[in-house]
């Protein structure tokens, strides 16, 4: 069995990489947790690499396959982090940002940079220069659960 | 069997072990709507965002899974006494999102935990100090009260309290029956006042209609006196006149056609008194003649009409009466 399957691993030709890559890819299909889908992508390669050089030694083989698989997985989220493609809604679940560039009442003065508005039938804390209750803000960024503001112009 | 492996080619067996390891522990997909915190060696690093998240494996561990979505949370029933010593029970519900995952994660034990029991400490206090009535009918203040604390107190483990609502305040039963018997009388009370205000008004609105009505009849008869004064201020004219343009006449024309006239009713009055039934009075003239005297101004009157000797008067035009009893 031992001597089987390391004749297969061994013996694996370029195509024999290749299925591999489609098996792996299949089997991320049904398990989704991107997880066999860099181990695919890597044998993949690893398969190009013995196409162009059928008298590779199946060690060198193996080895990029391992390198290749994480270097996959870094290279993907540098590529993502690069071209982030359509994203529908930036705000999703941060409720702070949402908020941002719409204009509220101040409903407590703001008095050592703290104060309070009224959004949407809730309260928040917000920060800003020290105004009184009543006037115009712009929210201008968040913080947690602060929000960040500047009297309207 | 004997089965020989080179050293380097072990090592490379153990190489992609160890990326599949690598893989496996490195790539963290985390979904929408949650954060994961990491720690390397125990120690908070940062929150991965939804999307691809890679960790560096044995240093960094996956700590906890947040949950970044708009919660909501049931502040179980409990008893609170009122100011004014009532009993109720009151549960209600609380809405929060956690928008610092780290906070959430390492400044407070157990989160929820620990909301539900501000929110059940401060909804004591809030109804606490209030009436069972002001409880009942302000809802809203007690839900703005009670989201400030909440929100406020919370602050600090990096939570937005977003609402806070009070569902049921249920007082005991023989209350709420008082509160029942309460409303009724209420009404009751508002229906008897309502008819004995009808009945006033009636009242008064009858009493108006008697004295206008009385005041305009009085107005009537003015009215008619005064259109009876009138007239027979009229009729008196009227009879002054004709006596006047009478003596004007008798003036300036002769005696005599008056007397013809005296004659006639004379006569006619005599007629009468014969006609009249069963009278006990019978009126005569004092002279006879009286009578043939009046036609005898007849005759003058005939004779300066037919150009006869006229201005004779004839002697008593005067009749003079007396009421002569029957003696039986």
């Amino acid at each position: 069995m031992a001597e089987e399957f390391l004749t297969w691993v061994t013996g694996l030709e370029y195509w024999g990489w290749w299925i591999l890559a489609v098996v792996l890819i299949i089997l991320e299909v049904f398990a989704p947790s991107t997880l066999f889908l860099w181990l695919g992508i890597s044998a993949g390669v690893v398969g190009v690499v013995a196409w162009m050089f059928p008298d590779l030694l199946w060690e060198y083989e193996w080895t990029i396959f391992a390198f290749v698989s994480v270097i996959s997985i870094v290279a993907s989220r540098i590529f993502f982090k690069k071209n982030p493609g359509v994203i529908d809604n930036q705000t999703l679940n941060r409720r702070g940002v949402q908020y941002i560039g719409r204009q509220f009442v101040l409903t407590e003065s703001i008095r050592n940079g703290r104060g309070k508005i009224h959004v949407d039938d809730t309260q928040w804390a917000v920060e800003g220069p020290d105004m009184e209750v009543g006037e115009d803000v712009v929210v201008t960024g968040s913080d947690g659960t602060i929000l960040i503001v500047e009297p309207k112009q | 069997m004997d089965l020989f492996v080179s050293g380097f080619a072990a090592f490379v067996i153990v190489l992609v072990l160890l990326a599949i390891v690598i893989v496996f522990m490195g790539v963290t997909i985390v979904p929408q709507g949650y954060q994961y915190t990491v720690e390397r060696f125990g120690r908070y690093t940062k929150s991965l965002q939804p999307g691809l998240g890679l960790i560096i494996p044995f240093i960094d561990r996956i700590g906890t899974k947040v949950n970044m979505m708009e919660q909501v949370l049931d502040i179980p029933t409990q008893e609170v006494i009122s100011r004014d010593n009532a009993m109720v029970q009151v549960d209600g519900i609380l809405f929060f999102q956690v928008l610092d995952a780290a906070k959430s994660t390492y400044e407070v034990r157990d989160l929820e935990r620990a909301i539900q029991n501000l929110a059940q400490t401060n909804l004591r206090t809030v109804l606490g100090s209030m009436d069972l009535d002001a409880a009942l009918s302000q809802r809203d203040s007690i839900n703005v009260k009670l989201l400030n604390v909440i929100d406020q107190a919370s602050t600090p483990w990096g939570l937005k309290v977003t609402r806070v609502e009070i569902k049921d305040i249920t007082p005991p039963l023989d209350l709420v029956e008082a509160m029942g018997r309460q409303m009724k009388a209420e009404r009751l009370k508002r229906a008897v006042i309502l008819e004995a205000e009808g009945v006033r008004q009636s009242e008064i609105l009858k009493a108006e209609g008697e004295k206008k009505s009385a005041i305009l009849e009085a107005e009537g008869r003015r009215e008619a006196a005064f259109r009876d004064a009138e007239a027979r201020e009229r009729s008196a004219e009227a009879e002054a006149k004709a006596t006047h343009d009478v003596s004007e006449a008798i003036a300036a024309g002769d005696i005599q056609s008056i007397n013809y006239f005296v004659a006639q009713k004379y006569t006619e009055a005599m007629k009468e008194i014969g006609m009249a039934r069963n009278s006990k009075v019978v009126l005569m003239p004092m002279e006879a003649s009286a009578l043939v005297g009046s036609l005898g101004g007849i005759g003058a009157i005939a004779q300066e009409v037919f150009g006869g000797t006229g201005g004779k008067s004839s002697s008593g035009n005067r009749s003079t009466t007396g009421s002569v009893p029957n003696s039986e």
